[in-house]
This record gives C-alpha cells, sequence and structure tokens, in this order.
C-alpha cells in the first residue's frame, strides 16, 4: 500500500515521543494530589492518547481531495458547537465543555483546526494576486473573528486569541505582500508601545518614535502616499485607544491582572501566586532537576493547576533545563516539520492547513512555556499534548493526521 | 475554484522559520536565566517556600446522656511531626530523635504522598521537651502538633452503643467528597460515632502563615484564616445510670443484652451488652494488644441488643393471648382440659414446663404459670395465618427502625410458607411458635418494642437514640380491653402466687412482666437463654425493659433480677427528680417573694 510507505515516520516519532513525556509528567504532578481523579489523570490522558493516535491514523487515509469539499460544512459544524456550548455549556469558572453522551467535550479545541482548514480553503480559492486585496483580507478576517467572537463569550479570552494566530503566516503563504503583513500587525505594536506600564515613562517617546518610524519606512518602500497616510492614522488610533481605554474602560480588576503580570510581586498570595510559584519551580529545578515525583513545588501543591495549564513548570523543575530543553526541542521539531511539510507540498490548499496548523502549535506552546516562565500573562492556554485533557489532545494528535495526510499527497496537485 | 489549486509563487518558507526559531531563541534564553544564571535564587525561595496553610481541626461535637453527662470527650496529646519533609531529611531528623530521646519506635513511615509525617504520636512531656529546647534549632522540621483524642470516661459502659473511632483508610480518605480528612485522622467506624460522623466531626478551618527556614512563624495573614467549626454535640436519650445499672446486673460470666425504653416514646433509656470492651484502646497508640484481642474475639464486638437473634421463649406468649382473645378463640373465663404436663397432638406429645402439670387454668393464669399447654390448645384452634397477623402487628420479624451502624437484624417470623420450603408444614409448628420457639427468633430491642407496645395502650414506637421522637404507630384492631386483661395476666407474673416473676417485685412501685426460658437448638451444653420482659409502674407505664442471657436458664430466676434493677435505678431517679423539681419550684417562688 503506497500510504504505508509515505507515512511520515519523524513526525510520527516525535509526536509519540511527546505524548509519552506528556503522560509521565501528568502522573508526576498528581501523584501527592489528594483527589483520585486526579490521581488518574494520567490513564485517562494515556487512554485518550490510544485513541487519539488511532483517529489520526484514520484521518490520514481519508480519500485526497475529500477535506476540501468538506472545508465550510466543517467550519459551519465548529460554529454550531461553539453557539451549542453558549447554551448549554458547563464549566466551573467559563463554559467550555459540552456534554455528548458520555464524552465531556471541549469544542472549541476542535473549532481552532476547523478554522484554519476553512482558511486554508478561502485562501487557495483565490490567487497571490487577490490575496492583497482588501476585500479578500476582511473575508479571512471574518474566518477568524466569528468563531473567536462566540468563545470570548464563553468567556476563555486565551483561545479567544489563538483562533487569530494562524491567520497572518497563511496569508504570508498565500502570498500577500510583507508590507501589507506588516500593515497588519502594525497596530498590535502600537498597542504594545503606546502602554505605559510596560515601558515606565518612556512609553509616549516610544510610541511616537514607532509610529513615524515605520510610517516613513512603509513610505520609503512603496512611495504611496495614501498609503502611508493610513498607516500612520491606524497606528496613531490604536495607541490613543489603548491609553483611553487603559485609564477609562477596563475594570480594575482586568488592571490588577496585567499589572500582575507585569509584576507578580504585587499581589503574591493572589493572581501573582501561580506566576510567582511557576518561576520558583522552574528556577529551583536547576540543570539537572529535582528527579521524578520529587518536585517540592509540585508535591506541596504551591504549582497551581500543574496536570494541567503548568505541566511544563512540572518538567522543568523535576528534569531541569536539560527536560526542558528536550521538551521544547521536541516542540520545535514539529513545528518544523509542519512547516517543511507546507514548503514541500504542492497543492495549495493543503499547503495553506500545514503552514496553519505549524504556526498554530507554535502560538500554543510560545504562550503557554512564556506563562510558565513569566514572559507571557496568565491565559490558561494548554500546552499541546502535554497538558491533561482529552479535547485538546485529540484535536492536537488529529491535526498531526491531518499533517501526515498531506505529506503523503505532497507530490500531487 | 476547485482543489486542485497549485501553489507556485512560493513566498520563502524561511521568514517563518525564523520568526519560530526567534520565539524559541527567547524562550530558552529565559530558562537559561532561569534554571542557570539565577537559579540558587530559586532553589533557595523554595526552600523557603513556607507560606503554608495549616489546618486547624475542628473539635469533635460531645456526646452527653439525657442529662448531659458525658460520653465521649476529647483529650488533647502531643504529636511530634516533620512537616513537608523528603526522603533524606526524613531518615536524618528521624536518626536525631531516636539519639536524643532514647525511643526507637516511630509511627509514621516515609512516603512520598504525605506532606506531614508523623512521627510519634501521643508523646510525654519528657519527649516534648526534648524536641523543643534540644532537637527543634538544628532540625527545623520538627513540629509538635497538639492532636485531640476520643476518650470515653465510662470505659466499657455503652461501649457498643458509642461505638468507636479508628485512623481512616486510604481508600475512605480519597473517597470522602469534601477532602474532609487527612492520612492519619480518626474517624468513627461503628456505633453513634459512626452514624453521626458529619455532625459530630465539624468543619475544620484554615490557617494561613509563612515561617522562616528556622521554623519560626514570620508572618500570619489572619485576615484570611477560616476558623475551625466545632462538632455538634449530640445529645442522647440514654441515661447513663440505667445504662451502668443494667452493665452491673447483667452477669459477667454470661454473654448478654438489656434494653430499655422510654414505654411511650420509644426513646431508648438503656441498652447494654455483655461482654463489653473499652473504646478507649481503639484510639490508644499504647494498645494495640488489647485492640487485637477485642477484634480477633468473634463475640465481644457484637451489639447483641439489635443483632443478637434469640428465640425468646415464654415472653412471646401474650402474642397468642391477645390474638385469641381478639378473635374470640377464648375469654377470660374460659379454661382447657386440664394441663398434666404434656399433651399429644397427633404422634407428637408436647411438654409443659411444669412436668407435673398445671390443672385447669383460664387465661390468666396461664400466663401467670407460663403453662405451655394452654397456649397448645390455643393453637390448634388458631392457626398460623391469625398467630402469625398477631406478631406482625407489634413489629416482630422486621427491623425496628432504629437508626445504627451496624444496623440491627430483623429476626425470624416464620409463615407457613417458610416452613413448606423446608422439610414441610406440620400443625406441631405452631405449637412450638405459640410459645416463642421453634425458628423463631428476635432480638432484645424487638421484645422491647412489643413490650412497650403492650403497656402503652397499643402504640408501636419506633425506638431511637437522640433528638425528637419519631410518631408512634397506632396498632389496628387491639382493643384497650384486650391489652388490660394481657397487662392483668403480667400483673399477676409478678405477684400471683405461681407467678414466674416473683423476682421482680420491687417496693414503692408496681410493675408487670414475662419470664421466658427458651431452649437453643444445637446448643452444645444443652443450656437455656433465660429471658425477661418488663414494664413500670403498672398503671400508666413509662418504662418497658427487655433481657436476655445467654445459657442464663431459667428467665425468672437469672434474667428478672436484671430487669428489676433497671426499673430501681429508673424509679429511684423518677423519685429523686421530683423531689429535685418541687425544691426548684419552691426556691423558684421564694425568690419571686423576695422581689
Amino acid at each position: 500500500m503506497k500510504l504505508i510507505r509515505e507515512i511520515d515516520y519523524l513526525l510520527l516519532a516525535a509526536t509519540i515521543a511527546t505524548v509519552a513525556l506528556g503522560i509521565i509528567a501528568i502522573y508526576s504532578a498528581a501523584y501527592h494530589s489528594d483527589s483520585q481523579v486526579v490521581q488518574i489523570a494520567w490513564v485517562k490522558q494515556a487512554r485518550f492518547a490510544v485513541i487519539a493516535l488511532l483517529g489520526s491514523l484514520v484521518v490520514m487515509h481519508m480519500p485526497n481531495k475529500l477535506l476540501y469539499g468538506l472545508s465550510y460544512p466543517f467550519y459551519g459544524i465548529a460554529l454550531l458547537s461553539l453557539l451549542a456550548v453558549l447554551l448549554w455549556g458547563t464549566g466551573e469558572d467559563a463554559a467550555r465543555w459540552l456534554h455528548v453522551g458520555p464524552l465531556r467535550l471541549q469544542p472549541s479545541e476542535f473549532a481552532k483546526i476547523a478554522s484554519i482548514i476553512a482558511l486554508a480553503r478561502y485562501l487557495s480559492d483565490c490567487s497571490a494576486e487577490h490575496v492583497n486585496q482588501a476585500r479578500h483580507f476582511v473575508g479571512t478576517l471574518m474566518l477568524c473573528l466569528i468563531p473567536m467572537a462566540l468563545v470570548v463569550r464563553q468567556p476563555d479570552l486565551g483561545t479567544a486569541i489563538s483562533f487569530t494566530a494562524p491567520l497572518l503566516p497563511m496569508l504570508y503563504w498565500a502570498g500577500m505582500r510583507r508590507i501589507y503583513v506588516f500593515f497588519v500587525l502594525s497596530p498590535l505594536l502600537s498597542v504594545a508601545f503606546s502602554f505605559e506600564p510596560l515601558w515606565q515613562g518612556a512609553a509616549p517617546y516610544l510610541f511616537a518614535i514607532f509610529i513615524t518610524g515605520s510610517s516613513m519606512a512603509v513610505h520609503l518602500i512603496l512611495g504611496r502616499l495614501l498609503f502611508t497616510i493610513t498607516i500612520f492614522l491606524t497606528n496613531l488610533a490604536s495607541g490613543l485607544v489603548t491609553v483611553y481605554l487603559w485609564d477609562h474602560f477596563l475594570r480594575p480588576y482586568q488592571k490588577d491582572r496585567i499589572m500582575t503580570f507585569l509584576d507578580p510581586e504585587s499581589d503574591r498570595l493572589g493572581t501573582g501566586w501561580n506566576i510567582i510559584q511557576s518561576k520558583i519551580a522552574i528556577g529551583s529545578g536547576g540543570l539537572t532537576g529535582k528527579g521524578f515525583l520529587e518536585g517540592t513545588q509540585t508535591k506541596y501543591e504551591f504549582l497551581p493547576a500543574a496536570h494541567t495549564d503548568f505541566i511544563f513548570s512540572v518538567v522543568g523543575e523535576e528534569l531541569g533545563f536539560i527536560g526542558a530543553l528536550i521538551t521544547l526541542s521536541l516542540f520545535f521539531f514539529l513545528i518544523a516539520r509542519a512547516l517543511y511539510i507546507g514548503s514541500v507540498t504542492n497543492n495549495r490548499f493543503y499547503s495553506l492547513i500545514a503552514v496553519g496548523l505549524g504556526s498554530m502549535l507554535a502560538f500554543h506552546v510560545f504562550v503557554n512555556v512564556g506563562m510558565t516562565i513569566g514572559v507571557m500573562p496568565v491565559t490558561g492556554l494548554p500546552l499541546p499534548f502535554l497538558s491533561s485533557g482529552g479535547s485538546s489532545l485529540l484535536a492536537n494528535l488529529l491535526a498531526i493526521g491531518l499533517l501526515m495526510h498531506i505529506f503523503a499527497y505532497r507530490h500531487e496537485y | 475554484m476547485d482543489f486542485s489549486q497549485r501553489q507556485d509563487q512560493r513566498p520563502s518558507i524561511n521568514g517563518l522559520f525564523g520568526i519560530v526559531a526567534l520565539l524559541f531563541l527567547i524562550l530558552i534564553l529565559r530558562l537559561f536565566y532561569l534554571q542557570i544564571t539565577t537559579s540558587d535564587d530559586y532553589a533557595r525561595k523554595s526552600e523557603n517556600n513556607r507560606i503554608t496553610q495549616k489546618r486547624m481541626k475542628a473539635p469533635r461535637g460531645l456526646i452527653v446522656d439525657r442529662s448531659g453527662r458525658i460520653l465521649a470527650r476529647n483529650r488533647p496529646f502531643y504529636t511530634v511531626s516533620l512537616v513537608r519533609t523528603s526522603r533524606k531529611d526524613y531518615e536524618t531528623t528521624r536518626q536525631a530523635f531516636i539519639e536524643e530521646t532514647g525511643d526507637t519506635i516511630t509511627d509514621g513511615a516515609y512516603s512520598r504522598r504525605y506532606r506531614t509525617i508523623r512521627l510519634k504520636r501521643d508523646v510525654d512531656f519528657r519527649t516534648v521537651s526534648i524536641v523543643e529546647e534540644r532537637l527543634k534549632d538544628a532540625w527545623p522540621l520538627l513540629d509538635i502538633e497538639i492532636e485531640a483524642q476520643r476518650h470515653y470516661p465510662f470505659r466499657e459502659s455503652a461501649a457498643h452503643l458509642l461505638g468507636y473511632m479508628g485512623i481512616i483508610r486510604d481508600e475512605d480518605r480519597r473517597s470522602a467528597t469534601d477532602k474532609a480528612y487527612m492520612a492519619g485522622d480518626f474517624i468513627g467506624k461503628t456505633g453513634l460515632e459512626k452514624v453521626y460522623e458529619n455532625e459530630l466531626r465539624g468543619l475544620d478551618g484554615v490557617r494561613y502563615y509563612e515561617v522562616d527556614a528556622g521554623g519560626r512563624t514570620r508572618q500570619e495573614f489572619t485576615e484570611r484564616d477560616q476558623l475551625a467549626e466545632p462538632g455538634r454535640e449530640l445529645r442522647l436519650t440514654i441515661d447513663i445510670d440505667l445504662q451502668l445499672a443494667a452493665e452491673r446486673a447483667l452477669p459477667d460470666s454470661l454473654a448478654g443484652a438489656a434494653v430499655a425504653l422510654d414505654a411511650q416514646t420509644g426513646a431508648i433509656l438503656a441498652m447494654a451488652n455483655k461482654p463489653t470492651f473499652d473504646p478507649n484502646i481503639f484510639v490508644s497508640f499504647q494498645a494495640q494488644k488489647e485492640r487485637q484481642k477485642v477484634l480477633q474475639s468473634e463475640t465481644t464486638l457484637l451489639n447483641r441488643a439489635i443483632r443478637g437473634r434469640y428465640p425468646p421463649g415464654s415472653t412471646l406468649k401474650m402474642i397468642g393471648a391477645i390474638a385469641a382473645v381478639e378473635t374470640g378463640i377464648t375469654d377470660t373465663l374460659s379454661t382447657f382440659a386440664a394441663c398434666v404436663g404434656s399433651l399429644q397432638v397427633g404422634d407428637v406429645v408436647f411438654r409443659c414446663n411444669n412436668r407435673s402439670g398445671h390443672g385447669e387454668l383460664n387465661l390468666i393464669e396461664a400466663i401467670e404459670t407460663s403453662c405451655n399447654t394452654y397456649f397448645h390448645h390455643l393453637a390448634q384452634l388458631m392457626g398460623i395465618e391469625i398467630w402469625r397477623e398477631y406478631a406482625e402487628k407489634f413489629g416482630l420479624g422486621r427491623p425496628t427502625g432504629l437508626v445504627f451502624e451496624p444496623g440491627e437484624y430483623e429476626g425470624l417470623l416464620p409463615s407457613r410458607q417458610y416452613y413448606q420450603e423446608r422439610d414441610g408444614w406440620t400443625l406441631g409448628h405452631l405449637l412450638n411458635l405459640i410459645i416463642g420457639q421453634g425458628a423463631m427468633l428476635a432480638t432484645p430491642i424487638q421484645m422491647a418494642r412489643y413490650t412497650a407496645a403492650i403497656a402503652n395502650g397499643g402504640n408501636l414506637v419506633t425506638p431511637h437514640l437522640s433528638g425528637l421522637s419519631p410518631s408512634r404507630q397506632r396498632i389496628d384492631g387491639i382493643s384497650e380491653s384486650t391489652l388490660d386483661i394481657i397487662r392483668k395476666a403480667m400483673h399477676q407474673v409478678v405477684y400471683g402466687p405461681q407467678g414466674t416473676g416473683w423476682r421482680l417485685a420491687i417496693d414503692d412501685i408496681e410493675v408487670a412482666g414475662k419470664s421466658g426460658t427458651a431452649q437453643v437448638p444445637n446448643r452444645e451444653n444443652n443450656s437455656n437463654d433465660a429471658w425477661f420482659v418488663a414494664f413500670a409502674p403498672y398503671i400508666n407505664p413509662e418504662i418497658a425493659v427487655a433481657v436476655v442471657v445467654e445459657g442464663g436458664g431459667g428467665g425468672g430466676s437469672t434474667a428478672a433480677p436484671v430487669a428489676r434493677e433497671i426499673i430501681e435505678a429508673f424509679h429511684t431517679k423518677r423519685v429523686h427528680s421530683e423531689k429535685l423539681e418541687s425544691r426548684v419550684d419552691s426556691t423558684a417562688s421564694y425568690s419571686l417573694s423576695q422581689r
């Protein structure tokens, strides 16, 4: 059979290694828990992993071109399931889960993949030149914003933002000019530069330098006055709105969240607790770690959500810098492999999906690991393949199956 | 549009690679900074990470008797524990502890699972001072914890009733819904301690504080503290004086049980068992040997009062008598052929308890003398269905509704079908059943409840140990005049010239009762169980008692004195409290007049 020979064994091996590492980390994280449900979380994860791996092989073997026709229907089902979560969803602090028979699913995890497929379909349907047209940009933006809006309502801000993560890489891969990519990206940078608490007094200068500098650079490259003015005004507006929102719109607790991220010590027992304890866990791990099952931060429950969102901290504490490097290397390989598959695939639709999945994975790893070491705010995004959680694992392994499918058909148009 | 769009004008993938590599570089640099450059800082922080929560155990609720005397209380004791230890720390600290105190036996073994390991529980003051003065500076993980141990001041008294506590099993701890228990905690295992576990245990509190590496509390976060809510006090219907009287009266050499009920409400006044045990040994850290002995004995832990199944013998005869009067089979004047000491029915000869015969008797005399032959005549006229209907009305053959752990047995009230399924039905079975023999089995509490129903004019009570009395249930189809006859007969048992229960007689209070001497099938030495049921006072009864002594022989000689001791204690208290009340009244009026 052709497909057996075409299995991407490297990708499969790296995936299995990552999942195995995750199960071991979950075992350790939950070992000291008082709750029996938590203690056997690793069993659940392992069981899910086996089922999901089989599922990914099924995905790999689906008929070529089938997905193209199904891309929008999938997207529609994803939106409906997100709507269903809003109506009937359950969860502790946010309604994230949907009960389907005996299963408890988190539809947003699957919606991420569905929206990447829909984006790929939309972008593959317009040629490289057309991608640069404003109306197509708006079209792709809408494909991201609709599921995002539904997830924000749960409310789950971290997951909602992750829907936009593959947008720019996919637009770039579909042929959007780099200058336009920068145009889309620049308001975000304006927000960052105008945000006073981040720069302690230097913000106005930094912001001024950024908007004038970037506008001048764009003008030198493109030489179109209208475009230059547009980018200047857009950036100015985003900066001013940031200042206005911070001063007049955000509630005190929302400001606290952000301030705590910047200075966790300001609220040691409250919101800052997670970040402080996670940093202590990872930092105290040193080069080689404290040893399997011997992490005191984990054992004495200083570390919150150790087996879910902060699973990387457990790895960092017990296996040290070396363990953390191995974990990150595995992730880097998975992401690079996805991008590589994208670059060698002839079919535009498939190629775009591969790049989208790769960038989605990169976003999750950076935001989650960044959170545990204090370079990103606490958002509650899981670490793919490692965090305990059936839906996330299933969705990510199905994505791997999809990548293997694409790899198998990479030579076909 | 179709699927086969080509990705022709490929932008460089290197740009995307570059960005991903940059992101990972940020992560790795940060990790390097945390884990290599400043790792020592974090290692120290981790070591000093002692903002910790400490549970404040809620004091367990007391158990008191009806007048507030304490039956179960809490006694503080000291425990040496190791707080948040690792295997290495545990070994070295334990070694130091053993060297200093000379105490080679420690309780808690190291386990990765537990945060705090209790090295030695219930230590003496010498050990406490050694730990505090000599060890704690060098071994900051050592901690002296004050724990509370259940203490039962009346020791062996009411032991089956109160139950005992023991260290919670791991699986129970984990299955507890609300994380209420920690490893090594005590939990009610049987009896009232188990039934009322949730009410008694209260709600534990939490204290947040920070301690430095020297073990000294550096900072407290009192605003976050949650105070412990003490457990609720459990007030019982038991009167400890009656309980003690019952336990004193039951012979030490024989197994037995006694139950005393408030005849009107069903409140249990005393529930005694022999042999008994001291529940203190179950919470003691020194009494392992005694504990093993009790646990290995098959009969010591048996709560005979509600779980002992006995043939009730002649104490059951009132059922047949009531059925006969109610259905018109006999009246107080009618007699049968004179009792000659035995009666032949078919091929079988049924013996009377008096081998030389009672002569011609009416119903009241038959109960007074406990004549079997009279009841054998009744049985032949009655049939099992009628007899059984009346036995059921008095709650025999089913649980009384007492809430307890482990729960009561329902005894056995055989039916015609019961015999048909085994070796076949003959009338002879009913002749045995009507005198409380054959397959009939009852628990002492069932017999006390049946006696109470006769005494209170036909109301079936629900025996209970605390709280409000459950509503009692009127027995249908039994007239007050019938019960009058029965009570009169039971009065004659004590005061009649041929009465079998004359040992029950007490000065100052009129009593009534019925003896029983039950043959126990398959018992090795052929000894009989002694039974006595009684109520008092004869007019307006207040207390109903059932006593059984295994292998005690004659009910009138062995069980009646036990019932008498209980009723006498009850009566003495009643007179005493009436005097007390009148004195209180007079002081009240005195103080009023002072105003």
